[in-house]
């Protein structure tokens, strides 16, 4: 699952999802449209199937993006168990 | 690349700077908001928590706290305390002289909240001067209390004429006490109009000061949306003014405008007694002013995409009006100085 950092905020705009970073501070442009909820990256909300109702086009785009989003330090990637 | 989602609208400001009180115990000669005593009719404590609400709910990332003085507002920490129950972030910008060990324990308990103290020279001569006696000693006082703890604390210097040959000496000093260091632009608002010919720094410091900034690490500026590193800011692609898109301002009294250095009434974008932040924010004919706003002057430098016209307060309170183009840009610091070589031989 993954969970947003602790000093990391992120919302929906326009063009997708907003990320910010208050250690940067550091803001993040991500241009997903509708594809990824700001709740997913919440508590109880990454539990969450997202790939269930995605093509595998979208399934390889949201996979490739949660990647970066960790490599970036904005999301943490937690084990279920 | 992040200009054009910035320009196609925001549907809430990154961050909020809010001057919670005009009143302060010092008379700094550069205060852009002419601090001293309070506003008329500032937000009492129902007011500004209602405030805290409408900023959550319309999604603003983070609050920064100035003034005047914050803490001299008795309910400063309990605005405080409001967005830190909500996951507002904050940063308060304070002049130091409130600051006990017992404060600083107070703060560093959310965690999500920054400290800028002012400082405005490496030496007690050069901030004295700038901000009355005994500031040097209470502002380093403050943030050696705020480098004992947790919480994430920067030096803020307004770069003037007096400490120009001293930033340097400001960022060893942020480095020996273990904070950071960011420096703000001076701009003739306030207090600084009349300090403006003392103060302003020469186009040879201004230049000399990029100069610095590029070449030295992890100094932040305090440009309009937040502060960043040259470095950030280039790998961000935002190079444009935030005013009325990534940021606004919350003045003492539920007014809202532009930017802090834009708190007259040809810029008031509404007021939280009136209507709601939101609503404000969506519907200001003077915020779709500023999202608008294009520095025709400037479009054909060759710099134009690394500054898009520069800051447009100082464009406006050096007399051009906000789409005058920044008359203190780098290439005119250049020009100028040409010019003065140029009359010299």
């Amino acid at each position: 699952m993954y969970l947003l950092h602790p000093k990391c905020r992120v919302r929906k705009e326009k063009f997708g999802l907003l990320f910010y970073d208050l250690r940067g501070p550091k803001l993040l442009f991500v241009e997903t449209g509708d594809l990824l909820d700001p709740g997913f990256f919440q508590v109880g909300g990454a539990s969450k199937d997202v790939f269930a109702d995605k093509s595998h086009a979208e399934r390889i785009r949201v996979e490739r993006l949660l990647k970066s989003l960790v490599v970036k330090g904005f999301v943490r990637e937690q084990s279920l168990c | 690349m992040s200009n054009r989602f910035v320009e196609q609208g925001l549907s809430s400001p990154v961050n909020l700077t809010w001057e919670v009180t005009l009143a302060c115990n010092l008379r700094c000669h550069h205060c852009l908001s002419a601090s001293g005593t309070p506003a008329p009719r500032e937000l009492d404590t129902t007011e500004a928590l209602q405030a805290v609400e409408q900023v959550y709910r319309a999604g603003v990332f983070q609050v920064n706290f100035g003034g005047g003085e914050p803490f001299l507002r008795p309910d400063f920490e309990v605005i405080l305390d409001a967005c830190h129950a909500r996951r507002l972030m904050t940063c308060v910008s304070t002049n130091g002289t409130l600051i006990d060990r017992a404060r600083v324990e107070r703060l560093s308990r959310s965690h999500l909240v920054a400290i800028q103290v002012s400082l405005d020279g490496a030496s007690e001569e050069t901030c004295d001067a700038i901000r009355g006696a005994g500031t040097f000693r209470s502002a380093t006082e403050a943030l050696k209390m705020f480098a004992d703890s947790q919480i994430p604390t920067s030096i803020n210097t307004v770069l003037t004429s007096l400490n120009a040959a001293e930033i340097p000496a400001l960022h060893e000093l942020a480095a020996r006490i273990g904070v950071s260091l960011r420096v703000s632009r001076f701009r003739p608002s306030g207090r600084g109009v009349t300090g403006w010919e003392w103060l302003r720094p020469s186009a040879t410091q201004l230049l000399a000061f990029s100069a610095w900034l590029t070449s030295t690490a992890g100094v932040r500026t305090g440009d309009s949306f937040f502060s960043l590193t040259p470095q950030e800011r280039q790998g961000l692609g935002l190079n444009l003014c935030g005013a009325a898109k990534l940021t606004c301002c919350l003045g003492p009294s539920g007014d809202l405008y532009p930017c802090a250095f834009l708190q007259r009434p040809e810029f008031w974008a509404g007021s939280l007694r009136n209507g709601t932040f939101q609503e404000i924010w969506d519907t200001s004919p003077i915020y779709a002013s500023f999202r608008n706003l294009r520095i025709h002057s400037c479009e054909s430098c060759q710099r134009f995409d690394q500054c898009h016209g520069g800051c447009p307060a100082v464009a406006y309170h050096l007399g051009r009006g906000v789409a005058g183009g920044d008359p203190e840009c780098l290439v005119k610091c250049v020009t100028s100085i040409e010019a003065q070589t140029r009359t010299q031989a």
